[in-house]
């Protein structure tokens, strides 16, 4: 069963119209109402997959390929400017370290903080809040200030919360490549246990992380898909590129 | 634009638990905590009395719980806007990652807001007996008032929050005119006795000007709103759908202008 599916997708950010701007960028350059097509910037374009349910998919390419902005779009974050996507089912969508994360508070706060930016109720985070305490492993700094935390342990909450709400959908980006390795092998086996009953997304250039898990690779290169499908394929021909 | 409502209702714990988590985070970083919501207003007034009464020997025998009510109401608009200009460009990394319907975040600090200025009253009304204010049934408008306040702050909020995302200035733009307001605005002063009757017409059309003075004269004179609260009352009602409107035709567009 198809639960992503996207064509033709566009993600056009609009560069001198609708940007972040200052005030003298606009009085310099007026208010242009019609901005030209040459001032923007395609990060996503002509762009068609799909995934399956309980699929992983893996996404390779280099910096500034449209990896992240793909997954923004399957999170319902930028709707598209061109083509369609449809997503069926419920998105895990913490896929950034430390996004969402109120500094100030303890990270028990956040993991009810960030479940309910999710869209979960207080009573689901109840139920899975030792799950998640647990999965992280960080002892004491639970109750500690988020501030206090070093990167990894941020990422490792991030983490922790991510895969252990149920969503149907799991959007992964670049969270295997951190964290110590006893961490990473956790999260591996995480994944193991819960792929083939989520879909996953995942987004990471390391290659072995891709090749163990992945049933499709997808690889982007400024914002089209230069190669789709088997991994090892797709991968050597990255590789290659 | 029921559609949006629906949305927002739907998300109603996301707004508290945003607001108890900023009142949380904003307490916990601070030796006397909560005890700002009470020293803040309170030395805004020391501060004013002493302009007022002591260097412009002006302001009658009740001045002091008058100027409170006032910087009380004030500070809850204030705070909102200062607040609504940067909330959605401050919280990138969680708009560019979670999707939730964006104006949760400027309501948060409106409610936030609403929270302070209730807390306040706790020294509002011991001032109000010890400066023999007047209670009559006018009190009961006090409700009346703060929904009026609460819609035109949401719509004004709401404005802010889309536009300020595209355009940084704003924040600078907007303080400007909070300062403006706060001069425009019978904090400082009452209207009847300051301000030339052949401008009081136009004076009062700045809903903020009706609005102050009916809180003083239910809170502290004893008698009915102004005559302008009509006025003010249909401005809300405008500003809050043109906030509205603004917010809900650029939601989709905001993130990706971050």
């Amino acid at each position: 069963m198809e639960v992503i599916r996207a064509t033709d997708l566009g993600i056009r950010f609009k560069v001198g119209k609708r940007k972040r701007t200052s005030a003298r960028n606009i009085v310099v350059g007026g208010f242009r109402r019609r901005g030209g097509e040459s001032d923007d910037f395609w990060a996503l374009r002509h762009v068609s997959f799909t995934v399956n349910k309980g699929d992983t998919v893996g996404f390779i390419g280099r910096n500034g390929s449209g990896k992240s902005t793909l997954l923004r779009v399957v999170g319902g974050i930028y709707p598209p400017d061109e083509g369609e996507v449809s997503v069926q089912g419920s998105v895990s969508t913490q896929f950034s370290l430390g996004a969402g994360f109120q500094s100030e508070l303890s990270g028990v706060d956040n993991i009810y903080l960030n479940g309910i930016l999710m869209g979960l109720s207080k009573k689901y985070i109840d139920s899975v809040l030792d799950d998640i305490i647990e999965f992280a492993d960080i002892g004491d700094f639970i109750n500690m200030p988020v501030k206090t935390y070093s990167t990894g342990m941020e990422s490792r909450l991030g983490f922790a919360i991510a895969i252990n709400v149920h969503k149907d959908i799991v959007l992964i980006d670049e969270i295997l490549g951190v964290g110590d390795v006893e961490f990473r092998k956790k999260c591996e086996e995480r994944l193991d246990k819960v792929m083939g009953e989520r879909t996953i997304l995942l987004v990471s250039h390391e290659m072995n992380a891709i090749r163990r898990f992945a049933k499709k690779v997808i690889w982007l290169d400024r914002g089209q898909i230069m190669a789709q499908g088997e991994p090892e394929e797709v991968i050597q021909q990255y590789l290659g590129s | 634009m029921i559609e949006q409502f629906k949305n927002i209702w739907g998300r109603r714990e996301l707004v508290y638990y945003l607001v108890t988590s900023e009142l949380k985070a904003e307490h916990k970083t601070k030796v006397l905590g909560f005890l700002w919501s009470f020293l803040d207003p309170l030395l805004l007034m020391a501060t004013y009395i002493l302009l007022v009464v002591l260097i412009f020997d002006r302001g009658g025998p009740q001045f002091p719980v008058l100027l409170f009510c006032a910087i009380l109401s004030w500070r809850w608009f204030t705070s909102s806007l200062s607040v609504a200009v940067t909330s959605i460009t401050s919280k990138s990394r969680v708009v560019q990652t979670t999707y939730f319907p964006l104006a949760v975040l400027p309501l948060a600090g409106i409610i936030a807001g609403l929270v302070d200025y209730l807390v306040a009253f706790v020294i509002l009304i011991p001032l109000l007996f010890a400066f023999d204010a007047t209670f009559t049934v006018n009190v009961l408008w006090l409700p009346v008032l703060i929904i009026v306040q609460l819609v035109i702050t949401i719509g004004a909020a709401l404005f802010c929050a889309a536009l300020g995302t595209y355009l940084t200035d704003l924040k600078n733009i907007v303080q400007f005119i909070l300062r403006l307001g706060f001069y425009l605005s019978p904090i400082l002063y009452s209207v009847t006795e300051t301000v030339p009757e052949r401008f009081e017409t136009y004076y009062m059309l700045n809903p903020f000007a009706a609005l102050i003075e009916s809180y003083k004269n239910i809170l502290v004179r004893g008698t009915p709103p102004s005559g302008y609260m009509a006025i003010a009352a249909a401005v809300a009602v405008i500003v809050f759908l043109v906030g509205f409107w603004y917010f809900g035709r650029e939601e989709h567009r905001l993130v990706k202008a971050i």
